[in-house]
């Protein structure tokens, strides 16, 4: 397998967590909350994903429960921030360290246990296709389940009155309540989906990704996917590219030691915060100079 | 006797958790001797906390309920550790066995100040009267795996997944390419740092990363999780590691462990502490104590091999092999030990050049 085969296999499981934990804030945050609580819900997710499956086999079932108790989760921090009307910092980072310490707790006695992943399947006809046929076009059922989920999120808020009205409630909450709008109750719903795409994005990581549920293992991906949403400037589409950016980047950068590339490992390990944070500000740039043109 | 408190926990409720352990001590007799241990991730089955917790089981058996033993596990190495280990001080702790390079600077200070507290650190350099820092001579070990990766591999490229670039992983490399060397001279290595102790989604990219670069032999070095141990299994690639064993996450592949047995160590220590004798110096253990040992060898290795392999740990056992004898040459073929010396312990503590053979340079 060749360096190039390595980053197409790898490159969509790796941005995965990555990616659903982001869009999920970035759902959050376009009803205009901040939830900072990702890093937690993700590992919640992913402790009960694996203490799920490794006693029931069950990767479904793990995936299932994760979204339930991540999405409880968020839903302590909607009651905290929308019915309380607690700082919104305060309350993510007290879900965040909440998270990281249930995680630990419920996990304890499963730490360094391991389970076995998921299997790949290629897409029909086109993973005869040489190179990407048999690597990027080889990915488990997870990950086109997640591409899938991705274009109908896009979809969903692009092009559909929900997607306005999202928007609508995050813009100009005051207007969107005026015109008969539950501002509350959307808001509640985004924190909820937010809080399941965090567990999904942590069932994936201990269950499929690495199958193996290790205290930490999250490993400060919370707070790269809570850096996408910026940097991804709210947009789907912008925020994928971020995660499988730095998705692919830091398989880059791995890959780059192996060969021997005369760069100091620090550098490289910096590397995919770097980059993907110029990239996005640079295309982001780029369309505000557009939009003020017009 | 023992109270497991984890970091998280322990923070979030600090009140009620001080409350939770420090009830039960008031009630222990003063003649109970109470040792606190801090470590640096949470114990699990393997790995480096495993392993020192290990040792100390084995001192909790011999004194029996003549002792109580408090652990802190998963304390990040800084100000928060120097903290919890001035608040095992507090809570009446006078054996502290500091489990991570990183605890060094807080133990040091509470060394000074009191002198009726012992203190056992793992891997520092730092010493005091009342303070003892232990390390293990790993490259004993590492040496007699590259002989026997030498024997397997096929590509006659060996892989290592480490955390960070510090003498003691480097030298563990270092003598894991020796070793192979002294087998097959021709045999490569590339390392990929992944500058983080514990990250299993990196440490498993990086060693598919070794792989797909026809590395068919992975020396994961110095990483608390099996992450790498399985996906070499599955990648049907041979895998080893430090510390305890991973056999049951490569049934085939697994090469072997280079072993601790920290209880005697931990025990001669205590017995010390006990007797008033600490001894206040740097300990650098070895297969000669007893401390470095291999085992789950896998049986894949040629007999031939096997014997030499054992004739040599009989030869560093009894002092008349030393691994890094000169001629060395460093990576840009420059002779950094001349023929004939060997490297002196100052010399091995703070080696930060690959020898010749291992590919991928070393970051600066």
């Amino acid at each position: 397998m060749s360096a190039v085969e390595f980053l197409l296999a790898g490159t969509l499981a790796a941005a995965l967590p990555l990616l659903l934990a982001a869009l999920g804030e970035m759902v959050v945050e376009k009803t205009g909350l901040l939830n900072l609580g990702l890093e937690g819900m993700m590992a919640v997710g992913a402790a009960i994903a694996f203490i799920c499956v490794y006693h029931t086999g069950a990767h479904v079932l793990g995936f299932m429960a994760a979204a339930i108790v991540s999405a409880i989760l968020a839903m302590v921090f909607a009651f905290l921030v929308i019915l309380v009307k607690a700082n919104q910092v305060a309350a993510g980072l007290a879900i965040g360290v909440l998270g990281l310490g249930l995680s630990a707790l419920f996990g304890k006695t499963y730490e360094s246990l391991t389970i076995s992943g998921l299997p790949e399947y290629g897409l029909p006809l086109l993973s005869h296709i040489p190179l990407i046929g048999p690597t990027l076009l080889t990915q488990d059922i997870v990950v086109w389940l997640a591409v899938i989920g991705t274009i109908a999120l896009w979809y969903v808020l692009n092009k559909t009155k929900l997607g306005l009205i999202i928007t609508a409630v995050g813009e100009n909450a005051e207007a969107a309540r005026a015109i008969g709008y539950p501002v509350a109750v959307i808001r509640c719903a985004a924190v909820a989906f937010g809080g399941t795409m965090c567990g999904l994005a942590g069932a994936y990581a201990s269950t499929v990704y690495t199958p193996l549920w290790a205290d930490g293992m999250i490993a400060g991906r919370g707070w790269i996917a809570l850096a996408l949403v910026v940097f991804g400037t709210w947009q789907t589409g912008r925020v994928a590219f971020g995660a499988l950016l730095f998705g692919i980047l830091s398989l880059g950068e791995l890959t780059a030691q192996a060969i021997g590339v005369a760069i100091p490992s620090q550098v490289l390990s910096s590397l995919p915060y770097l980059v993907t944070i110029l990239m996005l500000v640079v295309i982001s740039r780029h369309q505000f100079r557009a939009s003020k043109r017009l | 006797m023992s109270h497991t408190v984890q970091r998280r926990t322990f923070l979030k409720g600090s009140l009620a958790a001080t409350t939770a352990i420090a009830l039960p001590m008031r009630a222990i007799a003063d003649d109970v001797l109470k040792m606190g241990v801090v470590l640096p991730s949470p114990e699990a089955d393997v790995g480096w906390s495993h392993t020192l917790m290990e040792g100390v089981r084995s001192v909790q058996e011999a004194y029996g309920d003549k002792i109580e033993v408090t652990v802190l596990e998963n304390i990040a190495e800084g100000p928060d550790a120097d903290r919890i280990a001035n608040g095992l001080v507090a809570d009446g702790n006078t054996v502290l066995l500091l489990g991570s390079f990183g605890y060094q600077n807080g133990g040091i200070q509470i060394a000074k100040r009191r002198r009726d507290i012992s203190i056992i650190h793992a891997s520092g350099f730092m010493v005091e009267p009342n303070f003892a820092p232990f390390t293990a001579k790993y490259w004993q070990g590492t040496y007699l795996m590259g002989m026997a990766a030498a024997s397997l591999t096929k590509t006659k490229k060996l892989g290592c997944v480490g955390a960070f670039a510090i003498p003691e992983l480097i030298t563990s490399i270092n003598a894991y390419m020796l070793g192979a060397q002294s087998v097959d001279p021709e045999i490569e290595m590339s390392v990929v740092w992944v500058n983080s102790w514990f990250d299993p989604a990196s440490e498993q990219e990086a060693a598919k990363a070794l792989i797909s670069q026809g590395a068919d032999v992975i020396f994961s070095n110095a990483q608390d999780t099996p992450s790498v141990i399985a996906v070499a299994e599955e990648a049907g690639v041979y895998a080893w590691n430090l510390n305890s064993s991973m056999k049951t996450y490569a049934p085939s592949k697994y090469l072997g462990v280079v072993g601790t047995d920290w209880g005697p160590h931990f025990k001669r220590l205590v017995d010390a502490h006990v007797a008033g004798d600490y001894p206040g110096e740097n300990f650098w253990l070895g297969m000669e104590d007893d401390i470095v040992f291999t085992a789950d060898w896998n049986p894949d290795i040629p007999a031939d091999v096997v014997a030499q392999i054992e004739a040599r740990q009989a030869e560093i056992k009894a002092g008349t092999f030393d691994v890094f004898k000169g001629p060395l040459t460093d990576q840009s073929g420059s002779v950094r030990v001349a023929d004939g010396v060997t490297m002196t312990d100052g010399e091995i503590l703070g080696m930060d050049w690959h020898v010749a053979g291992v590919t991928t340079p070393l970051p600066s």
